[in-house]
């Protein structure tokens, strides 16, 4: 195993931007390239947060420790310059813009990552776009429609997907990426997952989820509970288990002692 | 205490009596009495005021110092006849350079006509296309029956009776009977001198079963003082005849542009518009749309990006006449900084237009705290058997679908950018015309900054 971390947090405290309550109390993490963790915790508990925080979203604000990816700061970061240095976050509620193809979309962000005199070439973008959509066995007609608009729920998390097949991140969030899917859009996500992870064995994933039962498609190395803020115990796959047996009473209960 | 304050007669060089005949100079007798009407029209008619409900966000007296203007004078300018390329400013060739295929052009250079151009086949099927002026002298029947009478007339308002009464001049296209354009006729207008006031009228009579399509695009360079640019526009579409009108405004800073449109539809004809708002300080859009035979269809499209304090105002009317006509309105505004955007549209169903088609969209865009959007959409329906429904959004780029956008790789610019041409492209995915497209998505991206 590479021991290098691709992703490290330290002592991370956040909050929401306009409030004082903080949703983050000092979370620790270490991730290495081409290992899955899952943190799972009950609502309210900033599993979501968190990965929000490493996107650099701006409704929350860190307010102390440090969240480092492949050695820099990524805090001090513009969530377009987390997305260029290779980190993808597959939302929860992914967004609509109508008027905007998909292929316009994916388009627009690999031209922001060249240089400004640098012109992404056609004909080698329809080539990857066909390439990715052929990997994940998307129709070509899905590329043509405008991001997100009119999209059923499974089409929404298939078209995270084939963002995050164009633009190859080094580190995948998957922000509830499951929750609302029917178990056949599940699998269909889990294949692109699993699909990317095989090209690239480096890419490591982030996987926040309420549901144990992704977990039996997306294979994790890692499972965090996380509960009001912290991550209160980690271990291999069998703490999901565990977890779906016995619930998070005795987490509450040990908050209370 | 009270004091009296005499203020210095002030040098009115604007719209002083005299402007009419000297305007109407060389006119046949019947337009300098319709010239004459005007202006008395004009001096009884109170400048629209914001107390009444269709200027009630846009206020000209505090706006547009109407009396300090100074009308164009057309005898300074070059004649039609004795035109070259010489006399169309550099701007206006460039503009011209981007259009593809035309049919014809017209060139109009601080109100006067200073070339025109239509192809030979065209002019062989009878196809007209000229000074409006010209025609007018040529004792053109049509112009005398249908000029400032039943679309425009006087009787509309201030503006339309000035213009009646002022108007230098504009352009005049009338195509026969069954005949087809290729490619559209292209008027491209240029206002040069700042503080002047500019009249033009366009009058378009498309007879039965013909078909045309007619691009105005009105620049300007900026302007230190305010400079009206003021036109009246009249479509008349006849049985089965097509018309495609669109204007593409792109005036510089300190641009009034006041324009009234009106389009009447008759039996199973197309009347489609479309009003693009880009440049000027002002922009004030009237669009009455008359459905008059059963079967007339009309396509009524906006689209308006506003930046700094630029300030667009439109108010449409459909007018459903006949029964079994169908119109439809879409228009769709963006608006930073602090500009400010005005909808006010209303579909009016007369009585005994059964089966009437109407429908009314208006969207706004907001992409800074300071800019504001106001939609009135409105309905008065005076039949029992139709089809109507009006809707209007203001929405604002929110932070999520920034973050959103961000998060892939797109700066705040480049998002915003991608957000509002697809936002304002649905509009021109809706009247693919020559070039039209390209031109206006050109020009907005322009008017982002030019971030890629």
């Amino acid at each position: 195993m590479n021991d290098a971390a691709i992703l490290s947090v330290a002592g991370l405290r956040a909050k929401v931007a306009d409030e004082d309550l903080h949703i983050l109390k000092g979370v620790d993490l270490v991730i290495r390239p081409g290992e899955v963790h899952a943190i799972m915790g009950p609502n309210g508990s900033g599993k979501s947060t968190l990965a929000k925080v490493v996107a650099g979203h701006p409704a929350y604000e860190a307010t102390g420790g440090s969240v480092t990816f492949r050695g820099e700061d990524l805090l001090d970061m513009e969530p377009d310059e987390r997305s260029q240095a290779g980190v993808f976050m597959a939302f929860q509620y992914p967004v609509e813009i109508p008027g905007v193809s998909i292929a316009n979309f994916l388009r627009t962000s690999l031209q922001a990552r060249l240089e400004d005199d640098e012109e992404l070439d056609l004909f080698d973008f329809q080539e990857l776009l066909m390439e990715r959509m052929e990997l994940l066995d998307t129709d070509p007609s899905f590329a043509q429609r405008p991001v997100n608009d009119g999209f059923s729920g499974g089409e929404k998390k298939r078209n995270e997907i084939l963002q995050m097949a164009v633009l190859k991140p080094s580190l995948a969030l998957m922000d509830e990426t499951d929750s609302g899917l029917d178990i056949d859009a599940l699998k269909i996500v889990a294949q692109g997952v699993n699909t990317l992870r095989q090209e690239n064995p480096d890419m490591s994933v982030l996987l926040i989820t309420h549901y144990q039962r992704i977990l039996n498609y997306i294979i994790p190395d890692m499972v965090h509970v996380m509960f009001k803020g912290r991550i209160v115990e980690s271990g291999g796959p069998e703490v999901a288990m565990e977890l779906e047996a016995r619930g998070y009473e005795e987490y509450r209960k040990a908050h209370v002692a | 205490m009270s004091r009296v304050v005499t203020e210095p007669e002030k040098p009115r060089a604007a719209f002083v009596t005299g402007a009419v005949p000297k305007a109407g100079a060389v006119d046949p007798d019947w337009l300098r009495g319709r010239r004459a009407k005007a202006w008395d029209i004009y001096l009884d008619t109170p400048l629209p005021s914001t107390r009444s409900e269709e200027w009630r966000y846009t206020d000209l007296s505090r706006m547009l110092p109407l009396d300090a203007l100074v009308p164009a004078d057309v005898s300074l300018a070059v004649p039609a006849a004795a035109n070259g390329d010489g006399t169309v400013p550099e701007p206006v060739r460039r503009a011209m350079a981007q259009d593809r295929h035309s049919a014809g052009r017209i060139v109009d250079v601080d109100g006067a006509i200073v070339a025109v151009e239509l192809d030979e086949s065209l002019t062989r099927q009878g196809v007209v296309l000229k000074s409006l002026r010209q025609a007018a002298r040529d004792g053109d029947p049509v112009v005398e029956s249908l000029l400032a009478t039943r679309a425009v007339p006087a009787s509309e308002g201030k503006f339309p009776a000035l213009n009646a009464a002022l108007w230098t001049d504009g352009v005049f296209l009338r195509v026969p009977a069954n005949v087809h354009l290729d490619g559209p006729i292209r008027l491209s207008r240029w206002v040069s001198h700042s503080g002047s006031a500019t009249f033009t009228r366009i009058l378009i009579v498309a007879e039965n079963h013909s078909q045309v399509s007619f691009v105005d695009e009105c620049l300007s360079p900026d302007f230190e003082s305010p400079t009206l640019v003021n036109t009246a526009v009249e479509l008349f579409s006849r049985a089965g005849a097509q018309i495609q009108y669109v204007s593409l405004q792109r005036m510089g800073k300190g641009g009034f542009y006041l324009a009234n449109q009106r389009t009447l539809a008759e039996r199973d004809s197309t009347l489609d518009t479309l009003n693009v708002a880009l440049g000027g300080s002002v922009g004030r859009v009237d669009l009455n749309a008359r459905l008059l035979g059963p079967g007339a269809n009309s396509d009524m499209l906006g689209l308006y990006f506003g930046d700094h304090d630029q300030h667009f105002d439109f108010n449409t009317s459909q007018d459903h006449v006949a029964p079994h006509a169908h119109s439809d309105l879409l228009y769709k505004g963006a608006l930073d900084d602090s500009a400010r955007g005005v909808f006010r549209g209303i579909i009016r169903v007369h009585e005994g237009a059964q089966g009437t088609d109407a429908y009314q969209t208006n969207r706004n865009l907001i992409l800074s705290d300071r800019a504001v959007a106001t939609s009135l959409p409105n309905l008065e329906i005076g039949a029992d058997d139709v089809r109507c429904s009006h809707g209007a959004t203001v929405g604002q780029l929110d932070a999520e679908s920034l973050f959103y956008l961000m998060s892939r790789g797109l700066n705040r610019e480049q998002a915003e950018r991608l957000v509002v041409l697809g936002f304002l492209g649905e509009v021109l995915s809706r009247l693919p015309l020559g070039g039209v497209t390209e031109k206006v998505t050109r020009a907005i991206e322009a008017k982002l900054g030019n971030v890629r």
